[in-house]
């Protein structure tokens, strides 16, 4: 399932998914994972994304995560070049649980607090 | 309603444990992520754009209150608080865990559920008529025709590796609510000049990135050859179907250059080798499973109740929901109660977890504690009681369910779109919403009548919208998302692909576009004409003018 393979130009970010809870993750600086975007690695270094190639993997391998893929950052924003990937790092525009936490804060607290 | 036997029991039991055990490899490696997608899809089990997305079956749209309460419960203990029910009558959650799933599975269950086959291709979940064994204008409660196939097709050895997914239909009256001509194969329950009851077969129908209307296969098949009939009609697809394009691995492609003459002319010969017919069956299996089906016990007396007349004289908000929810139901005294999930502002066919509930309380208190999901991702009641429908209204307006938008312009079909799927090119759900806000004052929405907007956002079209008189297609270029609008479709007996206009617009530019369109049809229809029914009379064109200006 792995695309891990990079063919991007520019900046590059490296993204999966948790195999376990199935949240969208980030490579990060100091070679662990992050569900918020503002914590990923993004550079243009070769020997750097080398390495991120061979976390991926590796982490991919010990079922850690899933789906590791390299993506383009936009040099001037920072942020996902591609309209996919701002949505994986945004999260959805319209969620329906906000309405429920909504109504009821305290029960629904562990809902949202996943995805923190 | 059907009940699992033994049978389905152990199955169903038996897949919750290997699924168990499937997790528990797949987390310590035994399994590759290539061995255990194959594996989690089969239970209906994806990894979305954000997250996990289990599909939970709805066999042709009908359940109990229990087991509305049982997702309302692993809506709150194992995802977000809600669910969504899909264009085909499925109920999906959007943030699961790969290890709950097989709680949540163990959990469904306990109340006859599970996720088999609303994923793969394989024979999906067969949907249905809503109005199944309520509605006054059916030839023949479809559900019992509806439960043999999912009987026949559940984990058939032969087809659980089609070339690609599969998709069936009944409906047993003239009035299309299922979408027939719009699936692999449609099923019509008929009666002949002889009085026999038996099936009317379409095929090669599908929406996706190659609309197509299905084709009759046959115009009266006896009701005693269903099974092996449809056996040879998916051999043959099975074998010629093509495997080496996946756009183009559905049967309609394979009927369209087949042609319908010579693909039946295969069935035929293939049905000619069914030896012996072992899958047909016997007059006494089909008395058994329709006597699932059979009537609740209805108050024989019940009638216009003075009660509901005075509150329909007295009551404008519970007149104009009755007007417009409620439908004709064939036992005097009873109607259809379609319950909306087109509230404004929210995301079409979710509902939450205590809506749920209530939903599943009024079906205890009012509708023998039946409920139907329908393929315009509503909820409804089969079987109310007019007398409890004042009742019934005021506890859904408590609920903030008593939207009175049946089949007008903001009971929108919409699917997830880029907010959740994977597969999506631009997000459906706010254009649904930016549209009924345009549309939201209801007297108007009355006076533009019967109309359907249907929204995909992408050209899988889950979102049904190549058959919505309004079609709205979401795209994506260079990071900016624009709509492309078909015009003239229609998901009913009468059905019809629109026509594309043009190039597509900005969301503002398109609500924009479809009110103008709306003025349009308003100042130039004749009396009692529908959208639908003006755009084919005036022509695409007529309307194209004013939605470019």
């Amino acid at each position: 399932m792995s695309t891990l393979k990079h063919k991007g130009k520019g900046p590059q970010a490296l993204t999966a998914n948790e195999l376990r809870e199935g949240y969208s993750v980030w490579l990060t600086q100091d070679m662990t994972w992050s569900r918020d975007f503002k914590d990923a690695l993004i550079t243009e270094d070769q020997d750097q994304i080398d390495a991120m190639q061979a976390q991926g993997a590796k982490d991919d391998k010990a079922n850690l995560v899933v789906g590791v893929y390299f993506i383009d950052i936009d040099a001037k924003s920072g942020q996902p070049a591609r309209y996919r990937e701002t949505f994986r790092m945004n999260g959805p525009s319209w969620d329906t649980a906000a309405d429920v936490i909504a109504k009821d804060p305290t029960a629904k607290q562990s809902a949202t607090a996943k995805k923190d | 309603m059907y009940r699992y036997d033994e049978f389905d029991t152990q199955v169903v039991k038996e897949r919750v444990d290997q699924f168990r055990t499937q997790v528990e490899r797949r987390l310590d490696g035994r399994l590759s992520e290539n061995q255990f997608k194959p594996l989690r899809l089969m239970n209906g089990l994806y990894l979305q754009l954000h997250a996990y997305m289990l599909r939970v079956a709805v066999p042709y749209g009908t359940m109990n209150s229990d087991q509305m309460r049982k997702l309302a419960h692993i809506a709150d203990k194992y995802d977000r608080g809600y669910g969504h029910i899909t264009t085909r009558q499925n109920m999906q959650f959007n943030w699961p865990e790969l290890t709950d799933v097989p709680d949540i599975l163990e959990e469904l269950a306990e109340v006859e559920m599970h996720g088999f086959q609303t994923s793969g291709n394989c024979i999906r979940n067969v949907t249905s008529d809503p109005y199944a064994g309520a509605t006054a204008d059916e030839i023949e409660d479809p559900r019992p025709t509806a439960e043999l196939l999912r009987q026949w097709s559940t984990l058939h050895p032969e087809f659980a590796f089609l070339p690609r997914k599969f998709k069936i239909a009944v409906t047993g009256s003239k009035t299309d609510r299922a979408l027939i001509r719009a699936h692999d194969i449609g099923i019509e329950i008929v009666k002949n000049d002889k009085g026999d009851i038996g099936y009317h077969i379409l095929v090669g129908g599908g929406l996706g990135r190659t609309p197509i209307l299905g084709q009759t296969l046959r115009e009266f098949l006896p009701r005693i050859e269903l099974l092996p009939y449809l056996e040879a009609t998916l051999r043959v697809y099975n074998r010629y179907g093509r495997r080496d394009n996946k756009y183009k691995a559905r049967i309609k492609i394979l009927v369209q250059e087949t042609g319908i003459d010579e693909f039946r002319e295969q069935v035929a010969q293939e049905y000619k080798q069914l030896k012996p017919l072992d899958i047909t069956v016997s007059q006494e299996e089909i008395e058994r499973i329709t006597a699932y089906f059979s009537n609740p016990d209805f108050d024989e007396t019940a009638g216009d109740d003075e009660t509901f007349r005075k509150e329909l004289l007295g009551n404008r908000a519970f007149s104009l929901w009755y007007e417009n929810n409620a439908a004709p139901h064939k036992q005097d005294g009873y109607v259809i109660a379609n319950i909306s999930l087109k509230p404004q502002q929210k995301a079409p066919g979710d509902i939450t977890s205590e809506q749920m509930r209530i939903v599943a309380d009024l079906a205890d208190d009012f509708s023998f504690s039946q409920l139907r999901t329908t393929h315009q991702q509503n909820i409804i009641l089969p079987h109310v009681k007019k007398s409890d429908l004042p009742a019934l209204f005021k506890r859904l307006q408590d609920a903030g369910l008593a939207a009175d938008n049946i089949g007008l312009i903001t009971d929108i079909i919409c699917c997830p779109g880029m907010d959740f799927c994977a597969l999506a090119t631009a997000r459906s759900i706010p254009v649904s919403q930016a549209i009924s806000k345009r549309f939201e004052d209801p007297e108007r929405q009355r006076i533009i009548g019967e109309m359907s907007i249907k929204i995909s956002g992408c050209i899988n079209a889950c979102g049904h919208h190549h058959v919505g008189n309004i079609g709205i297609l979401g795209l994506e270029k260079a990071g900016v998302e624009f709509y492309q609008v078909k015009l003239g479709g229609d998901s009913s007996e009468n059905a019809a692909i629109g026509t594309v206009t043009g190039p597509g617009f900005s969301q503002d530019e398109l609500v924009d576009g479809i009110e103008r369109m709306v003025d349009f049809y308003i100042e130039k229809r004749k009396a009692g004409e529908r959208f639908v029914d003006a755009v084919n009379r005036l022509g695409v064109p007529a309307f194209k003018e004013v939605l470019y200006v």
